[in-house]
């Protein structure tokens, strides 16, 4: 008996080691990667300028890696500034979920950084920094999950983004000084001599009354887009009949991509790296951050023909510009670019939309998951083009019907809309929201939320607790301030969630502009009507008036991130802190104070901005320094001789409000100036001063009001008061601006500027102290 | 104050200055580094030429001159400024295919009808594509046949499903036709098959089906017929809810027709197409129910 037991032992034992070996082996297969980031000099545009590089490339390159592996990624430091990378939608511990003084301390410069995790998901996800504005000078990547078993079909990883030679650090500048460069470069400048040609005055001036400056859909303008680093690319080995997944990303920092393609219907098979039921469509619109999985056929040609390449067009949601791939090779076959938008339509819309309050009115539609953009009463391709210029005409005049008779109904029929379950949006398509649902409107299919299907049940455990959070964005775009619930990241606490808990986020976007909201280290249910196939994302897409649900397992510690992932909007402070109850300190943070204390710096950041107006009557301008609540400002206007005399004005005032509409301030007057003797100036209240020598404190408020203007009351300690009004930069035409200003003290002004570089501009302005005079603009 | 001035005026004068030496400059790269090339570009006729040469005209960068026998422009181009690959693409982007690019088909679509030159290259590449398409659309089409056999009511409401189709169509004599193919098919139901809830409902609902698709066959008077239309769809209703069909029925509602008091249709797709106004509003209403 003994004899027999122990080889048998004994092979067990080698059996058994052998299994646990070669499984250790296969479970701890470690992929590294050494990325090195350093300057470079790129040349996208005709001119040498600054990005960053990772191995020498723009975008980093390409990380691939199969479920179970470890990933090993040694980050080389070799700035002369921090870094940090970020990989987008993966799930990971805290410690290396890459985001600067929360997860982890910068990368200081000339230091080399350990990423070290398990891959424990599949899918097409991407990495950028997280640091500064650094995503925009190239630092992203594609990074791609591949499931122990692939399916056999070609892929090709696309990483679209996009380029200014602009210094984002300026782009952020010029954003939160409202200046209206990026508009004249786009031609969207939505002037009042543009508005009358196109017989949209009324629209303009209904738009100013509101408050409202010119709409876009995007903030920024770029000089270039690009696909993997390139413009334009061909991919010659695919072969007619093909068919190719296409593994995107947008790796754009602030641009929405139109995707469509020459060769045919795209099948979009994941979204976010997750995998979906294919739907088959004509286009679809690629959130910045998000990723999609899609399929491409290259059409077969007749036996002995050419060979044709299709090209697969990404075009920038404004449509200034495109970026192209041609798959296959031959001869090529393009893709009907974007028409340009008709925004003064969109203006329309949105003057319809918009309260006189601030806030926006959905006229009870009830809008969620990108079912009805309301953008496209701008797209021509839907609506028509720039009115009645051609056969498409009709249709246009199909909707206006529409329109009016929705009109009548809609007093009936909103209360059973009300009564629409939320579950239900996808089925429920009504007239009132077919106007603004391109899918009923046109026979071009548009993705959106709604058709997205997981392929397998998401469902949540039933019996967990639930957390429901609401939040509303909200945002100003005149102050270029992107909030949520009015307030940013440094003004708010973290939000506190436990472990084992269901987070359930309801959204509702009442700001202008849409937001692509991502959560860092979870994927979240996309509550679209597919019950329990319901999508799991990490980004979802909110367009303006929108409502949307979201809900995720609270299944790992630390703090995550949970942004808009406008690069902009995120700097401006548009995020929140999700912080696991009792989580274990974090190593990577020796210092919690200091981390947060430089978190925060990120959106408390001042702005400054300065204009000088140097003329033939003298010399004014003003500097401002400003942040999300304060403004630090100064204005002067100096004579070239005593006469005309001295001033210098400063006002420090605080935001209030949402709208930010009202602003208190404590100020400071300083003023010098000869008159003859005896000459006295009185004010409309008969308070009478010499204004020669002055040097005097004083308070008041500032108080937008509709059309612009800026009504101030301001008190001075030797008792006189003064109120102004005030309306700078009227947009008169394309490069004309206007601004007038009148107060009690008997002064006015009027300017007539015209901008010719981005810095600099001819003024000519008449101003009851100095005369007429004519000069140069500078300003920065 | 006035070196202020002459300072300024100094300033001024440089900078024009400077601006029309650039200018000079600019011209004498053109001069030297312009480049004519002959390219092939499909067209047919005079308002090609037009289309063709305005698309290939850039101030100052570049031109074409395309001779509509020949089919070959002249193009003449700043090789500084441009390629003649960009120009070709804004060619193709205005309809007109050539050796290095093939025009969107909207934009061909656009041409004017003299100016709709033959495909040749394009037109091998489509051929293919219809095929794959009704091969796959057979496919699907035998798969629902066998799913039909099963369901004793489909052909009901396959019938019931054209006469809707024609009234979206505003088609009094199709709704006609279409409505004798129902009442047949209402006639031709086989009730021992049907399951005993079903059975119950058919009872009832048989006269009313029959009554009502036999008044929208004897008129070709489309409002007359979608006024029965509107209580045919609301016995469908009461039927196909008692039956388990086979495919999702998507029961959708207007609340304008009937002059505000609002009726109901049954449809095989979950899109609105409303058969109460036809093209007039095609799209108002909203699915109320998907019976599944």
């Amino acid at each position: 008996m003994d004899f027999y037991k122990i080889p048998y032992l004994k092979v067990i034992l080698t059996i058994l080691i052998l299994f646990l070996f070669s499984d250790l082996l296969y479970a701890q297969k470690i992929v590294r990667y050494d990325l090195y980031v350093k300057d470079t000099t790129v040349n996208f545009t005709g001119k040498p300028k600054r990005a960053i590089a990772v191995n020498g490339q723009i975008p980093m390159p390409t990380l691939t890696f199969t479920e179970g592996d470890t990933a090993e990624i040694y980050v080389h430091n070799e700035l002369d500034e921090e870094t940090s990378l970020h990989w987008h939608g993966l799930f990971l511990p805290n410690q290396y979920d890459g985001v600067p003084n929360l997860t982890q301390m910068p990368i200081k410069a000339h230091t080399t950084h350990l990423y070290r995790f398990a891959i424990i998901q599949s899918g097409t996800h991407w990495y950028h920094s997280h640091t500064q504005l650094q995503e925009q000078l190239g630092m992203y990547g594609a990074m791609i999950l591949n499931k122990k078993e692939e399916p056999l079909i070609p892929t090709v990883p696309i990483v679209l983004s996009e380029w200014t030679d602009i210094k984002p650090e300026n782009v952020h500048r010029m954003l939160h000084n409202a200046s209206d460069w990026f508009a004249i470069k786009k031609g969207t400048t939505q002037s009042y001599s543009e508005a009358i040609k196109q017989g949209y005055f009324k629209t303009k001036v209904t738009n100013e009354f509101k408050r409202m400056t010119a709409m876009d859909v995007s903030d920024v303008y770029y000089n270039q887009f690009l696909i993997n680093g390139k413009n334009e690319s061909q991919f010659s080995q695919f072969k007619p009949g093909d068919k190719v997944r296409l593994r995107i990303s947008n790796a754009g920092a602030s641009t929405y991509f139109w995707l469509t393609y020459a060769g045919g219907k795209m099948v979009v098979v994941a979204s976010d790296g997750n995998d979906v039921e294919p739907v088959e469509v004509d286009r679809l619109i690629i959130a910045v951050s998000e990723t999609y999985d899609v399929i491409v056929t290259i059409p077969q040609v007749a036996p002995g023909s050419q060979p044709i390449s299709f090209e697969f067009l990404a075009t920038s949601e404004d449509r200034t510009r495109s970026a192209s791939i041609f798959l296959g090779e031959g001869i090529k076959q393009l893709a009907a670019p974007l028409p340009k938008l008709k925004y003064f339509e969109g203006m329309k819309m949105m003057n319809g939309m918009m309260k006189m309050s601030g806030d926006l009115d959905d006229m009870g539609m009830n809008m969620s998951l990108n079912q009805m953009d309301m953008n496209l009463v701008m797209y021509p391709e839907i609506t028509g083009p720039l009115k009645g210029k051609n056969e498409k005409g009709r249709k246009l005049e199909k909707v206006d019907k529409q329109d009016k008779i929705t009109g009548q109904e809609k007093t009936t029929d909103r209360e059973s809309m009300k009564m629409d379950d939320k579950n239900n949006t996808a089925e429920s398509e009504h007239a009132d929201h077919n106007k603004y649902n391109s899918n009923a409107l046109s026979s071009i299919t548009t993705l959106n939320y709604a058709m997205l299907r997981s392929v397998k049940s998401t469902a949540l455990p039933q019996d967990a607790p639930v957390k429901e959070l609401r939040f509303v964005l909200t945002g100003n775009m005149n102050r270029y301030v992107w909030s949520m619930d009015n307030k940013v990241v440094s003004e708010s606490d973290k939000i506190l969630i436990a472990k084992g808990e269901v987070v359930r986020m309801i959204l509702y976007n009442n700001s202008m502009m849409r937001h692509p909201m991502h959560l860092h280290g979870h994927d979240f249910r996309l509550l679209n009507g597919q019950g329990e196939k319901a999508p799991m994302k990490n980004i979802i897409d909110i367009m303006p008036m929108e409502t949307d649900t979201l809900e995720f397992a609270a299944s790992e510690s630390g703090d995550w991130f949970f942004h808009c992932h406008i690069l902009y909007h995120m700097m401006s402070g548009m995020g929140r802190i999700f912080s696991y109850k009792n989580s274990p300190s974090n190593p990577e943070i020796p210092n919690p104070r200091l981390a947060q204390r430089k978190l925060f710096a990120d959106d408390r950041k001042f702005h400054f901005m300065a204009e000088n107006d140097i003329a033939t009557n003298g010399n004014d301008g003003e500097a401002m320094l400003q942040n999300t609540r304060w403004s630090i400002g100064s204005e002067w206007r100096l004579g070239y001789n005593e006469h005309h005399g001295y001033e210098v004005e400063t006002h420090v005032g605080r935001y209030i409000g949402k709208m930010q509409w009202l602003m208190p301030f404590i100020g400071f007057d300083w003023r010098y100036r000869k008159m003859g003797i005896d000459e006295v100036e009185s004010n409309l209240f008969g308070q009478v001063n010499t204004k020669d020598k002055r040097s005097i404190l004083s308070v008041g408020v500032n108080y937008t009001l509709p059309m612009l203007v800026i009504a101030q009351a301001e008190i001075f300690t030797d008792g006189i008061l003064r109120l102004q009004l005030e309306r700078m930069d009227i947009p008169v035409s394309k490069r004309f601006r206007m601004n007038l200003m009148v107060n009690t003290d008997k002064e006015y002004m009027a300017a007539l500027k015209y901008i010719f570089i981005k810095n600099a501009g001819i003024t000519a302005h008449y101003d009851s102290d100095m005369g007429f005079g004519l000069g140069l603009t500078l300003n920065y | 104050m006035k070196s202020i001035k002459i300072l300024m005026a100094a300033l001024l004068l440089s900078s024009l200055l400077s601006s029309v030496t650039l200018k000079a400059e600019i011209k004498e790269v053109f001069a030297q580094e312009v480049s004519t090339q002959n390219v092939k570009i499909s067209g047919s006729c005079s308002l090609c030429k037009e289309g063709i040469e305005t698309a290939a005209f850039e101030k100052n960068v570049s031109k074409a001159s395309w001779d509509k026998d020949t089919k070959i422009a002249v193009i003449t181009f700043n090789t500084t400024k441009t390629s003649i690959d960009a120009i070709l693409k804004k060619i193709a982007l205005a309809g007109y295919d050539n050796d290095s690019y093939l025009a969107p088909d909207d934009a061909y679509a656009k041409l004017a009808d003299c100016c709709k030159y033959e495909r040749t290259v394009k037109k091998l590449a489509v051929i293919e594509k219809p095929t794959s398409d009704h091969q796959h659309g057979s496919i699907t089409d035998t798969k629902k046949e066998g799913v039909v056999m099963a369901d004793p009511l489909k052909p009901v409401l396959v019938a019931y499903y054209a006469v809707k189709d024609a009234l979206i169509n505003s088609d009094g004599n199709a709704a006609s036709a279409s409505a004798s193919q129902l009442v047949k098919a209402i006639k031709a139901v086989k009730m021992n098959e049907l399951a005993a809830e079903q059975h119950k409902v058919w009872m009832q609902v048989m006269k009313d089906l029959d009554f009502n698709a036999d008044h929208i066959a004897q008129t070709k008077d489309v409002e007359h017929q979608r006024d029965h239309f509107s209580t045919l769809s609301d016995t469908m209703y009461k039927l196909i809810k008692s039956a388990k069909p086979s495919e999702p029925v998507y029961y959708q509602h207007c609340p304008m027709a009937k002059e505000g008091k609002g009726a109901n249709w049954l449809s095989q797709i979950p899109a609105i197409k409303n058969p109460y106004y036809g093209a007039q509003m095609l799209n108002c209403g909203k699915t109320t129910e998907t019976i599944k």
